[in-house]
């Protein structure tokens, strides 16, 4: 994300005006705007205007337009941002209080006004504006049967592909269907590859599977690269990576993030410190469940009565609540945490330690001692 | 094996509870409790009677499954328990028996008796609806496991109104009738009874003198059921002339404890691998350089699995003993292949455990590599043993690199039972053998090895599966079969369906139920082990050509049904698992690989209902996480939709397995269906 222009005081109104580069800014964007905020940005806007002779006639225009958001709404496959609400400017075409959407795409700026900029929505700024910290990560996650591709940025994972075949089970003589079968997957998944990675972007490609489908698939790979002279492949050879996983579906992706060899690649991202916490707070759970809770009210309770807290986990989600009011009471709480000297991981819900945060209620706590009275509270 | 061997009390009385997964009292015990707490009221005389002596079990005289004494009717066919009809005759439930069978019948039977039913019914028009609704919401509730609590709630009304009295176990057997038979036509017999009206008495009078008639024969087991299944005639013609009955033998252990080369050389000394063939393997392993690998070759066919001298994939080969035709399942034991070794040995009868005697496989295959985490030996084990299989054979293989000695025998004896019996297998139901695969010790024939022979007697390998016995098969149920497997055949281009008939029986023309994709289609030849038959019964591994299907509609993992009887595809489920040896926990929202019969699905948890105590009584509602040897109810959420049923319907689509991080997790049964609703 570029920031073109910043006019805003902490904690009050202001506006920023943006660039999104990444499909990861979206996604930051997405964050960032919330229902009620204003926003600025050219549009295309079908017009009906009525001739003289009587009839109608339809013109495309393109527009300046601000308006008042009323709903957001991102789509992941197709890396865009669609904005709804109504119209704030005035101007010849669209009348004041009617509907419109803006679409948010890449390289088209706009520009964000607030009435209150807390220091959640500057962080997001300034975490989307650098640079560094991008980990472009192809994952091939697959077993016997099942393959998914997953393309891992900073702050989403998207899946760009799944490929399912049924492979039947060897049958004495019948041997060679399971051996076609086998090869028909995986040429699937080769197109898949060469579809959606681009070598250019992603620093490296991780083959996962349980058993040795993944050296299967990574000498089908090679042989077909050499047999077809697909140079993409031949040219990237060394940044091909074989990794273990126990299935093929995408829960498994955390425990291939979690592997020391692709740990060391994706070092310093946000996914890999979200895999790590995450585990944290489920080793505290096996081995001391006094100290570790989860669920909105045990955690507040933690931190407000107990100022228990040492870390936090709490995933993006939950700052994107509709209800204002409900908002403000994480954003407290996030900050009340930070100010007791605990750590504190937003989850972004497009990772999978995101996603699987989000089925224990969106937010979990490490604890400093234990609270076992936390028990007794009803969820 | 002496028996003085004791484990770990507590890990003995923990999995005491395995047992209800999978023993046969098991669909009984949640009416065990809530039964004897609330006695029913309905036929109160005739239950008294035989409530007063000890055994609380009545035998279902159509399917012999034995009932708990509070049900009316017999849980797996819905046969009307004798006593019960009898109490009908007598009067007491008339009007009870009169609302079962209350679909539209015509016969002009006698009005006898109908003086008396008029008036009840009458004085139930005014009051007795509440009491309807009552009893029907109440029984929503509870649902089908907790039958009694509308019993309970019936003692309540009872002390308001006695008039009633007789008219909500009316209520409660014409839903539980119809909620057994059309899962989703719970209104079916709510409306039939709600609809009672005036004159709906006459017809009632009138189904009465039908009643009376239907006494004179001694089977009155359809009074309500025009959905009931009939076994046809040719099903069930079992004492076949000479044709040996089926046994579905897994071969189970841990990796590198050669299962592979066992079930080869068995093959090859019962003359199923031809002489060419043999050489053949024999040949090209030596020219690998894995000349020990030659037997196991014969299972590991694909050329992945010879490179690697692992078996990943479930191997099926038929052989002959001189009781059964024997499928052998040959299964891999690496612990990435363990969910193909769930979904292709699901159908096991009885188990081969393999154990490695050589000194450190052993240990490994107990406790994991290096001594941490589970060791195949163990996991599939346990699995075998939710499997529903009893009995089990522990070959304990490689006798010739520990010299044929006792003391390991012995060791492995000890080391092993102990676990076994905290899975739960009965002593009686294990042999132990001790044997070698590669110098032919104690296979087919009594070892001849001296340093063997000194100090063994017992059965040899054969012998041994001889004496297995052949779990029951339910020929007289709808059926129902698990498709293992699916291949296009390559003389008729035909798709196949393969699988081991869970229960009810196949003949050629019949027509079947396949879903999940709800297509029917025609059989057209039965295959067993490539020679073709006309029939097969429940517990028959088979292929099956289909005709009138397209292949993509027929998966792996689906299952062939009876048209009219179709199985419940569902992907919201309540389970009562077992928590095996966890390292994380299972929380609400974990996620998890949901194996059954043979399918797998993503799933995650979306709910702990309660935690479970030893007699299977919720003792801790909503906690907030699951440990090790932990009982509890959950529920799970799958990602798309699976064929499936109650446990209490049918074992073989009831029994589910949670997988997580490569590790069995949590094994169970499916208590209930969840039906969605639409959003």
């Amino acid at each position: 994300m570029k920031l073109v222009h910043r006019n805003l005081v902490r904690n009050g109104p202001g506006s920023v005006k943006l660039v999104p580069e990444e499909e990861d800014d979206l996604w930051h964007a997405y964050n960032l705007i919330a229902i009620g905020d204003n926003l600025q940005a050219v549009t295309v806007r079908k017009v009906l205007r009525e001739v003289a002779s009587g009839g109608r006639d339809a013109e495309r225009v393109k527009l300046k337009l601000e308006i008042v958001v009323e709903s957001v709404d991102y789509d992941k496959e197709g890396s865009v941002l669609r904005v709804r609400g109504k119209n704030i400017t005035e101007n010849d075409h669209v009348k004041i209080g009617q509907f419109h959407t803006l679409e948010l795409e890449l390289k088209r700026p706009f520009v964000l006004r607030k009435e209150i900029w807390d220091w959640l929505a500057l962080e997001t700024i300034q975490q989307a504006c650098d640079p560094a910290a991008s980990a472009d990560l192809a994952v091939i996650l697959m077993q016997e049967g099942l393959a998914h591709l997953f393309l891992i940025g900073r702050s989403i994972t998207a899946t760009r592909a799944r490929i399912e075949t049924s492979i039947p089970r060897k049958h004495g003589p019948a041997i060679a269907g399971y051996e076609t079968a086998l090869k028909k997957f995986f040429e699937h998944v080769l197109q898949a590859l060469l579809k959606h990675i681009d070598f250019e972007v992603v620093q490296c490609v991780v083959i996962a599977s349980p058993g040795f489908t993944k050296d299967q698939f990574r000498d089908y790979l090679f042989l077909e690269a050499a047999r077809r002279d697909l140079r993409v492949i031949i040219e990237n050879k060394q940044r091909l990576v074989l990794a273990h996983a126990t299935s093929g579906y995408k829960h498994s992706l955390k425990e291939v993030l979690d592997t020391p060899g692709v740990m060391a690649l994706i070092k310093d991202t946000k996914a890999a410190q979200e895999v790590r916490a995450l585990q944290d707070f489920f080793n505290m759970l096996t081995n001391d469940p006094a100290r570790a809770c989860y669920g909105p009210k045990h955690v507040a309770i933690a931190h407000e009565q107990y100022a228990a807290v040492q870390t936090l986990l709490i995933t993006d989600t939950l700052f994107r609540n509709a209800d204002i009011a409900t908002r403000q009471k994480y954003v407290n709480l996030v900050e009340g945490v930070k100010k007791s000297n605990a750590t504190v991981h937003i989850f972004s819900s497009m990772h999978v330690s995101g996603e699987q945060l989000a089925q224990l209620t969106g937010i979990a706590a490490i604890l400093r001692f234990p609270l076992p009275q936390l028990d007794d509270i009803e969820m | 094996m002496p028996r003085k061997v004791v484990s770990g009390p507590d890990y003995d009385d923990e999995y005491d509870d395995y047992d209800e997964y999978d023993d046969d009292d098991y669909d009984e015990y949640d009416e065990t409790e809530y039964g004897n707490n609330h006695p029913v009221n309905m036929g109160k005389e005739s239950l008294k009677k035989s409530s007063s002596t000890v055994p609380v079990h009545w035998t279902c005289s159509m399917c012999t499954f034995s009932n708990h004494e509070s049900m009316v009717y017999c849980e797996m066919c819905g046969v009307f328990r004798e006593t019960f009809v009898k109490s009908a005759k007598d009067g007491l439930l008339k009007d009870a028996a009169v609302a079962v069978s209350s679909e539209p019948r015509t016969s002009a039977a006698s009005k006898t008796d109908s003086a008396k039913t008029p008036v009840k019914i009458r004085s139930l028009d005014s009051d007795g609806d509440s009491a309807r609704k009552h009893a029907s919401m109440s029984y929503d509730k509870a649902n089908s496991m907790q039958l009694t609590s509308a019993g309970s709630s019936l003692g309540a009304e009872k002390k308001k109104k006695t008039p009633v009295l007789s008219e909500v176990p009316v209520e409660r057997i014409a839903l539980l009738a119809s909620d057994d038979f059309q899962p989703k036509g719970n209104q079916s017999g709510g409306a039939s009874s709600s609809s009672q009206n005036d004159n709906v008495i006459q017809k009632l009078s009138s189904d009465l003198g039908q009643l009376n008639v239907d006494k004179n024969n001694v089977n009155v087991t359809k009074p309500c059921l025009s959905e009931e299944y009939k076994p046809e005639k040719w099903m069930l013609a079992d004492p076949e002339s000479g044709v040996l009955s089926q046994l579905n033998l897994a071969i189970v252990g841990h990796v590198d404890s050669g299962k592979s080369t066992l079930s080869g050389r068995l093959l090859h000394l019962l003359g199923r691998i031809s002489k060419k063939d043999m050489h053949k393997n024999e040949k090209e392993s030596k020219e690998k350089g894995k000349g020990s690998f030659a037997f196991a070759w014969a299972m590991d066919e694909s050329s992945e699995e010879r490179e690697r001298g692992v078996t990943m994939t479930v191997a099926v080969a038929y052989l002959e003993t001189k009781k059964f035709r024997v499928v052998l399942l040959d299964s891999p034991g690496h612990k990435d292949f363990v969910p193909n070794m769930i979904s292709g040995a699901t159908q096991a009868d009885a188990a081969i455990l393999v154990v490695d005697a050589s000194t450190g496989s052993f240990e490994a295959g107990m406790d994991g590599e290096g001594g941490k985490g589970v060791g195949q030996t163990k996991e599939h084990a346990q699995l075998v043993r939710s499997f529903g299989v009893e009995q089990l054979v522990v070959a304990v293989n490689k006798m010739d690199a520990v010299v044929y000695a006792k003391e390991r025998f012995d060791f492995i004896k000890l080391q092993l039972g102990s676990f076994l019996r905290s899975c739960n297998f009965k002593d009686s139901a294990i042999t132990w053998i001790p044997l070698s695969a590669v110098e032919n010790q104690n296979l087919i024939n009594a070892p001849s090895d001296a340093r063997l022979t000194s100090w063994y007697q017992g059965f040899c390998l054969l012998d041994a599966i001889d004496s297995l016995q052949l779990p029951s098969r339910d020929v007289s149920k709808p059926l129902i079969l698990p498709i293992c497997d699916v291949i296009k055949s390559q003389s008729t281009g035909q798709w196949a369906a393969y699988g081991k008939l869970e229960t009810g029986a196949i003949q050629n023309g019949s027509k079947v139920l396949v879903l999940p994709s709800g297509q029917e289609a025609t059989v057209k030849t039965i295959q067993r082990d490539s020679n073709s038959c006309t029939i097969a019964r429940a517990g028959d591994n088979v292929a099956i050509c289909l005709q009138g299907i397209d292949g993509s509609q027929l998966i792996p993992g689906g299952v062939l049904c009876h048209p009219r009887f179709p199985v419940a595809v569902a992907n919201h489920l309540e389970l009562k698992v077992l928590v095996l040896d966890i390292t994380t926990p299972i929380l609400v929202g974990s996620q998890v690989e949901f194996h059954i019969h043979h399918v797998k699905e993503a799933a995650r948890v979306t709910k702990i209902i309660a935690l479970l105590d030893k007699t299977g009584k919720p003792s801790k509602s909503a906690p907030r996480f699951l440990k090790s040897k932990q009982n509890a109810l959950i529920q799970v959420t799958l990602d798309g939709a699976v064929c499936v049923q109650e446990f209490s319907k049918s074992r073989a689509l009831g029994r589910a397995y949670l997988r997580s991080s490569g590790r069995t997790i949590a094994v169970g049964v499916v208590n209930q269906i969840i039906v969605q609703d639409q959003n």
